[in-house]
């Protein structure tokens, strides 16, 4: 290699980030090189931190600092609605609209019995167990609009049936603000299918 | 439509290309291993992101390089369309009007391209999946939408196989996650169905008239669809998702024996019968090929009445194949209205005033001269 070894070590670090190819990892670790020490201490604390000190609610699967994490503990929240998806980044994204007030649960992944991932191995089972011990009256079911997903949402709602608890599936459709015209055929289809009554 | 230009770059046994083709007949002549077939698996590629003769696209990469590219400009209702492909180790990419289009179904349709090639005078006798492959393809150019049910299709199909695997080996006992999957199933099999009757019967309406003309109004040709479920086709998709359900809850334990799925789509057949006789089984040779042709030759029709266009025809070390008078009647038909790509050996012994006024392009060691 071309690089002193801390240099290119920590060129290798950045290329097992996600969307991180080998210039793009050269580039930051030039510029880490150049920032301020301080600065790269908290980076490296940070790091360490989060890996460290987060773990996965016991109740409801979402990633935390403390267990249960703040959502289920928080009292002013509709604990008869759980919201089930397939993963942490989906609570964060569905917290932004924050027109849900209700509890979550998160899969963290879906069914796929090509890649062996039974419902044992996502938070089925950890599900079903809330079910029977908490008051839900309703579970609304947000895996993505895709096979996995959608067989995913499919098999709870099977399971769940029998207890009388409402179950909902997520709508899915034309994006808000975006023109007809540029939707592809299968979205417009979708659209149609899940058309309502006005 | 037609094809203007088509340029290669890295691709099988050409490191550069660039042809312009100004007529309609365009006839590739070279000795064997030119590379007349790559020419028009290119086109091919052009049309359906795929190639003819391989599913290992890495294939296509000429050899120690590390990118293939396909990109040519189409005429198609009057306007000009830039096409492109290229193939890598990453992956493949398909732009439409210099745009990469994320979803294939978006691209493929633009360009129409019917080929007939020595394998399709096996379309007749050989093992079905040439049948459903031939469907497929000339639906999938159609209708974009059939290329997505038929990858959701596949995709569920892959995922139930392996449930009914897990099942079979009493790795798992959850036959609630194979219902789910089955109605799964059975939502795009239903579509599926549904779209290949209607194919069916648009291109039974016009290949017999074809057949009857290549047979000098001898035979009568009838192509019929066999489903693995028992359904009218005229039955609509809610009566054929029954038809299936029934199906399937009856051969549930059949399947998890076998560790696979029995019926759908992907075990689909036609069956060709002429004067009332199956031509698979009691056909000779001779009507085997003459159906193939009143098949393809069905297709540009079916295809210009759809799209509004004659597709691009390319017709593949064929012409050899086929006795004086079909020959005759193919050149006949294609004459002045569909551009053909036709690659030959040689052309000496064809006699047709279709190949008089053609564009004579010839190929030797991936290089082509007009």
């Amino acid at each position: 290699m071309y690089y002193p070894e801390p240099i290119s070590k920590l060129i290798d670090s950045f290329t097992k980030l996600p969307g991180i190819g080998p210039k793009t990892a050269v580039r930051l670790a030039f510029f880490v090189l150049n920032m301020q020490e301080d600065d790269v201490m908290e980076f490296a604390q940070s790091l360490i931190s989060a890996k460290r000190e987060l773990t996965h609610c016991s109740i409801c699967g979402h990633i935390t600092d403390m267990d249960p994490c703040a959502i289920c503990q928080d009292q002013s929240r509709d604990s008869s609605v759980i919201c089930v998806v397939q993963d942490s980044k989906d609570v964060i994204a569905m917290e932004k609209m924050k027109e849900y007030h209700g509890k979550y649960h998160v899969l963290h992944g879906a069914i796929s019995p090509m890649d062996g991932i039974g419902p044992e191995d996502i938070n089925v089972p950890s599900l079903l167990n809330r079910l029977k011990d908490e008051e839900v009256k309703e579970l609304i079911l947000a895996t993505n609009p895709n096979i996995e997903g959608e067989a995913t949402a499919m098999y709870i709602s099977r399971l769940v049936k029998p207890s009388g608890i409402k179950t909902t599936r997520i709508a899915h459709g034309l994006p808000v603000g975006g023109d007809l015209e540029y939707a592809d055929e299968v979205t417009l289809s979708k659209a149609l299918e899940g058309r309502r009554e006005l | 439509m037609h094809i203007e230009q088509l340029q290669l770059k890295n691709y099988r046994n050409y490191p550069e290309l660039d042809i312009s083709f100004h007529n309609k007949i365009n006839v590739i002549i070279g000795e064997n291993a030119q590379g007349k077939t790559n020419l028009m698996e290119a086109i091919y590629l052009l049309a359906f992101t795929k190639s003819h003769r391989t599913s290992h696209e890495k294939e296509l990469i000429r050899w120690d390089q590390d990118f293939a590219k396909v990109s040519g400009t189409i005429q198609k209702r009057n306007r000009q369309l830039p096409l492109e492909i290229i193939i890598s180790s990453k992956g493949k990419k398909a732009k439409l009007n210099r745009i990469e289009q994320k979803r294939l179904s978006d691209y493929i349709g633009t360009l129409n391209v019917v080929m007939f090639a020595p394998e399709d005078l096996a379309l007749v006798k050989g093992a079905p999946q040439l049948r459903r492959r031939f469907i497929d393809m000339e639906l999938g150019q159609i209708q974009p939408t059939y290329i997505y049910h038929l990858g959701q299709y596949q995709k569920v199909l892959k995922q139930r196989n392996h449930l009914l695997k897990h099942l079979q080996r009493g790795q798992t006992s959850d036959r609630t996650m194979l219902q789910v999957l089955t109605e799964q199933l059975v939502d795009h099999a239903a579509v599926i169905l549904k779209r290949r009757f209607q194919f069916l019967d648009l291109l039974n309406k016009w290949a017999a008239p074809i057949h009857s003309g290549i047979s000098r109004e001898m035979e009568q040709l009838d192509i019929k669809y066999r489903a693995t479920v028992e359904v009218l086709e005229e039955a609509d998709k809610a009566k054929i998702e029954i038809a299936y359900l029934d199906k399937f809850l009856k051969l549930q334990d059949n399947e998890i024996d076998r560790g696979t799925t029995l019926v759908g789509p992907h075990r689909d057949d036609l069956a060709f019968i002429v004067n009332g006789k199956d031509v698979q089984v009691y056909g000779s040779q001779g009507q085997q090929r003459t159906t193939a042709l009143s098949i393809k030759l069905a297709e540009l029709e079916l295809i210009s009445n759809e799209v509004g266009e004659y597709p691009v025809l390319l017709l593949d070390d064929v012409l050899s194949e086929l006795d004086d008078y079909r020959q005759s009647h193919l050149l006949h038909t294609i004459q002045g209205k569909v551009q053909t790509f036709v690659s030959t050996t040689s052309v000496d012994g064809i006699h047709h005033e279709t190949l008089d006024k053609a564009d004579i392009f010839r190929v030797t060691d991936g290089k082509v001269e007009a």
